[in-house]
């Protein structure tokens, strides 16, 4: 029963949010509001459950002198709170301190070593084979080379000079290339849009009206 | 002619959403069975679990919410049924806030009721969400058993028969990510990176070009890219284990083959429509060069 209560107001408030495709309409918007309300709500209470109390509140609770340490950053996330006091906001400046550091530290790290190095690696074409491999990477390598044109240099376009001529064209190049790529990027996106109402629909119709109705 | 093109050329939009709403629920209701074919990247996934050996485990995290549910969901009960196929232990987690953990326990649930041979705790189990994404993922290569504590029914996980021998990457053989966004990248260019664990990434079609970028420099072992991808893990599961057919053939269930039957019927009336936009655009330029319309 409890079931079927819950599939019935999924169904309307499915329903409610599909109906701004036909114009604004207030039942969309209590749908919009309730999900950014019941979002925030159990966003909450899953932190709670799932992290603070068991990493925090229970080690705290169990043996406080084995895990009493615990309170050092505890202590820094509640400083984040201290910016709705005024007379002692300055203090959730030391807990963003800490998490932009902790953050910029692990960015750092992940953008040169987890990205920029190994894809520069993976662009270095090898010659010693002559395939279509070597075609693909070809492309490839041309690719990053004429994007990275376009992106970074500039040239003035007064003199027509042979360097400005092929360096226009190798920037034109950078440009088709980026148009395959938000093609490509375009077409899954429709692909993945799609998908989301399809399951939707699967639900409205298989799992609401046939299991009601039918 | 020209004034059938002139009329589409105004028509109200919503009559594009009606014939791509029949065109979605059609499929659904009435298979067509379309054929799928088998692309690199999500063969050499299914390569990999398919060489790992009875009692190797995994870690599968649904870095998904319900936003992506159509696409990630089929990803990962046919992740989940290999696996089980193939007597592959498997620790879940969620990393995704928003029903990450919830989506898990569901999935975990529908896959796990087909094997009543393999038991919780021993063959497989659920560590839920743990909040912090990247602190998460790096206090797991330290120590599991730290980071969660306990499992998703609060049981100590040190009480789980399976979780005696993991306590790190080290012990796994491959962790299999379903993220939405920007996880999976978190997953290839730290974890992977520093601790050299093969990673799997089945991530939404929208994510998926960025992630070429990792399969190509080869910090992901394999990628499953949206519901078309996960389409083609369901064929090749069905094609090497049969058993699994029964669980894709239930009438009013779900699955990734039948969304394919919907994206082909949908894109077939998505690129009409673009057709017939760019004549009805051409025709109405022509006829307004001649002065026939103003």
């Amino acid at each position: 029963m409890n079931d079927l209560i819950g599939t019935w107001i999924a169904a309307f408030l499915t329903l409610c949010i599909l109906s701004f495709l036909y114009k604004d309409n207030p039942f969309f918007r209590f749908a919009e509001s309730l999900f950014a309300g019941v979002s925030l709500g159990y966003y909450i209470g899953l932190t709670m459950g799932n992290t603070m109390v068991p990493n925090l509140i229970d080690p705290l609770k169990q043996s406080f002198s084995e895990h009493w340490q615990l309170l050092f950053p505890m202590a820094i996330g509640l400083l984040l709170y201290a910016r709705y006091i005024k007379k002692v906001s300055w203090l959730s400046k030391y807990a963003l301190a800490a998490y932009i550091g902790y953050g910029s530290g692990y960015q750092l790290l992940m953008k040169l070593h987890g990205e920029a190095l190994p894809q520069l690696k993976s662009s270095i074409v090898s010659l010693n084979h002559f395939d279509l491999a070597l075609a693909n990477d070809l492309v490839m390598l041309i690719g990053v080379l004429s994007v990275l044109v376009y992106f970074f240099f500039s040239k003035r376009d007064e003199a027509a000079t042979l360097s400005t001529k092929v360096f226009n064209r190798v920037s034109l190049l950078g440009t088709w290339f980026l148009m395959v790529s938000f093609g490509a990027a375009f077409g899954y996106t429709v692909m993945g849009r799609i998908s989301l109402l399809m399951g939707r629909l699967n639900f409205l119709i298989n799992d609401w009206i046939l299991k009601s109705f039918a | 002619m020209s004034k059938f093109l002139n009329r589409l050329f105004n028509v109200d939009q919503r009559f594009v959403y009606l014939f791509v709403a029949i065109g979605t629920a059609l499929p659904l209701l009435f298979p067509l069975n379309l054929p799928i074919s088998v692309t690199k990247p999500v063969k050499d996934v299914y390569d990999f679990i398919q060489k790992l050996e009875p009692g190797d485990s995994i870690l599968l995290s649904y870095d998904y919410g319900p936003s992506t549910a159509p696409e990630n969901d089929p990803m990962a009960d046919a992740v989940l049924r290999h696996c089980f196929e193939r007597k592959i232990k498997v620790v879940v987690i969620a990393l995704y806030p928003l029903g990450g953990v919830t989506l898990a326990e569901q999935s975990l649930n529908r896959v796990a009721k087909e094997y009543p041979a393999l038991k919780y705790g021993v063959d497989y189990v659920n560590l839920g969400y743990k909040d912090g994404v990247i602190a998460v993922m790096k206090a797991m290569g330290e120590d599991i058993h730290k980071v969660f504590p306990q499992d998703l029914g609060k049981k100590p996980i040190s009480e789980l028969p399976m979780m005696a021998n993991i306590h790190n990457y080290s012990d796994l053989k491959l962790v299999v990510s379903l993220p939405t966004g920007i996880i999976g990248e978190y997953w290839a260019a730290l974890i992977n990176s520093q601790y050299g664990i093969p990673i799997a990434l089945g991530s939404t079609a929208v994510s998926a070009p960025k992630y070429y970028a990792f399969l190509k420099s080869g910090q992901i072992i394999g990628l499953l890219g949206g519901v078309k991808s996960a389409s083609e893990y369901e064929k090749l599961l069905i094609e090497g284990y049969p058993a699994t057919k029964p669980a894709y053939e239930k009438v009013g269930t779900y699955n990734a083959m039948k969304g394919m039957d919907v994206q082909s019927v949908v894109h077939i009336i998505i690129i009409a429509f673009i057709v017939l936009g760019n004549l009805a655009y051409f025709t109405s330029r022509a006829a307004q060069k001649k002065g026939d319309l103003p």
